[in-house]
């Protein structure tokens, strides 16, 4: 990810604090999700539900 | 401190006591809880410098519960299948009246007013709370150097890293600290310790015991589960802590397991499914965990199962899918956190917890879609055989103060795949490495099905004679 990409980012998660005092982790941060997300192969049959489903309930 | 010499002994040390051993001496009146708390508290007092295992030790109360034990016995009262056995508790689970520091700056002073439900139910059967249990920080990351308390060690060697994140149960159950802990699992944090300790830990299935009162990593990954020295304590324990809980989403009303009668059944007919391609393509693992795994496969082919190779989605797939779902979630949970005070986490958290901030909605919705193939998956392997046995981790323990170490073998494992699907998964010791460290093995089973994997479990304990062996410590 690009360093103006991963500060756009930041600043719209409201991370300001943690660019300004933390860069390097702000960094490794956008990586890491990078990696994780590109890893991950999603379902091509658009019908696919995601896990868990929606259920009805009385609440707690 | 700590070699990486072992023997095997006869249990007749107070420390080595099993949990099922404590509580029925405790209960016929040949041994005293005060005495098994004196010898406990002793060889904290002598080792816990070096092991780095209690956050917060409540010595003063566990001994005053002991007594009380006593005399409610001496009266004839027993509690309950645990009364006056000792419980370590990992620092993300609520203890009435102590803090649950999370292992973190930012929670040192949050002292909690009610005990977790699993806490509750191991109360209520007169399990004895020893004290508070050092993790990773907010239960994710690793060993960190940067935090308000150390990080736990391996008893097996003190160099090494006892796994995480419920590294103070798992060093401290391998070290005779206590007989009987409580950990937490969102992507292998119960059955890693097990692993690099050398004890019983199981990820059991998802809504079976109770997450009321445990600090949130992942709300759809997180699993409480028992951690032992032995088989026959783990399904004690699950007995106790499995329970409908109405106040959690995620409770399931499942049928009574009675887990711990029924464990010396044989395994003849059962059919195991082995995992090979985990450790073999996905990734390779070292040579003595791979040699160990098929010892333990032949073992149990030895024994009357049945043995049939397996396969999945790729452990990458399953990894990738964990971390977006579980990044997504913690992002939710400390986000705010992580806005208004990121310099009071240590760096280690910090990265892993923020990474959520940089992953969309959509990458999320696509990680539960595949989420339910994976389900579908495991669910069709199981539609063929009874159990499946595959590796937990894919190396020994590394070294604890080699941090590129760490973080090369640290992914290397097959545990999240079950978090993702919620199927019931034990580790345990497969056997001992060249240098003195344990290996582990994996089982997995249907879900609701822990009886089963206890069986299977307890054959391989009684073939390798792992509930005996010990670290030496001192």
């Amino acid at each position: 990810m690009e360093e103006a990409m991963i500060e756009l980012l930041a600043r719209r998660a409201g991370l300001d604090t943690a660019l300004a005092e933390f860069p390097e982790d702000v960094a490794a941060a956008a990586e890491l999700a990078s990696a994780s997300v590109a890893k991950m192969k999603p379902p091509t049959d658009p019908r696919a539900e995601p896990w868990p489903p929606m259920r009805i309930g009385t609440g707690l | 401190m700590a070699t990486n010499a072992h023997r095997d002994r006869a249990v007749t040390d107070l420390h080595w006591m099993t949990a099922t051993e404590a509580a029925r001496a405790i209960a016929a009146g040949e041994l005293s809880p005060v005495e098994l708390m004196q010898a406990l508290l002793e060889r904290i007092g002598r080792l816990d410098a070096k092991l780095h295992v209690f956050i917060r030790l409540d010595g003063d109360a566990a001994m005053d519960a002991a007594k009380a034990a006593e005399a409610e016995i001496a009266s004839g009262r027993l509690r309950g299948p645990l009364h006056g056995v000792p419980v370590g508790i990992k620092d993300i689970i609520d203890v009435a009246g102590l803090p649950t520091t999370c292992h973190s700056k930012l929670l040192i002073d949050n002292v909690t007013s009610a005990d977790a439900v699993c806490v509750s139910r191991l109360r209520g059967a007169g399990a004895i709370v020893l004290g508070k249990l050092s993790t990773h920080e907010f239960a994710i990351g690793g060993p960190s150097f940067d935090l308000p308390w150390p990080p736990a060690r391996n008893p097996w060697n003190t160099d090494h890293h006892p796994g995480g994140s419920s590294s103070g149960s798992g060093s401290g159950l391998a070290a005779g600290l206590f007989p009987m802990a409580l950990g937490s699992d969102t992507g292998g944090s119960v059955r890693n310790p097990a692993s690099a300790c050398g004890i019983v830990g199981l990820k059991p299935t998802y809504g079976l015991v109770s997450r009321r009162g445990v600090f949130p990593l992942s709300f759809t990954l997180d699993h409480v589960g028992p951690m032992t020295r032995t088989v026959a304590d783990n399904a004690l324990m699950l007995d106790v802590i499995a329970g409908y809980d109405p106040l959690d989403p995620g409770s399931v009303a499942a049928p009574a397991g009675h887990y711990a009668t029924g464990l010396e059944r044989r395994i003849r007919g059962l059919r195991i499914g082995f995992i090979r391609h985990f450790h073999e393509e996905d990734m390779p693992a070292d040579p003595e965990v791979t040699a160990a795994l098929e010892h333990v496969a032949g073992s149990l082919k030895e024994r009357g199962a049945e043995i049939r190779d397996v396969r999945l989605p790729t452990l990458g797939e399953f990894a990738a899918v964990n971390r977006v779902i579980l990044q997504s979630e913690a992002w939710a949970i400390h986000g705010q956190w992580l806005r208004e005070r990121p310099g009071e986490y240590g760096q280690l958290a910090r990265r892993r917890l923020m990474a959520g901030a940089f992953m969309s909605a959509g990458d999320y919705v696509q990680a539960e879609r595949r989420r339910l193939g994976m389900i579908a998956a495991v669910e069709g392997a199981l539609r063929e055989v009874d159990v499946l046995l595959c590796a937990s981790a894919m190396d020994p323990p590394s070294r604890i103060d080699d941090p590129k170490q760490v973080e090369r073998t640290y992914p290397r494992q097959a545990r999240t795949p079950f978090n993702v699907t919620g199927h019931p998964a034990l580790a345990m010791m497969s056997g001992l490495s060249s240098r003195g460290l344990p290996l582990s093995v994996q089982f997995v089973g249907h879900y609701f099905a822990e009886a089963t994997l206890f069986q299977v479990a307890r054959e391989w304990e009684r073939a390798a004679g792992t509930e005996n062996k010990h670290p030496v410590v001192s």
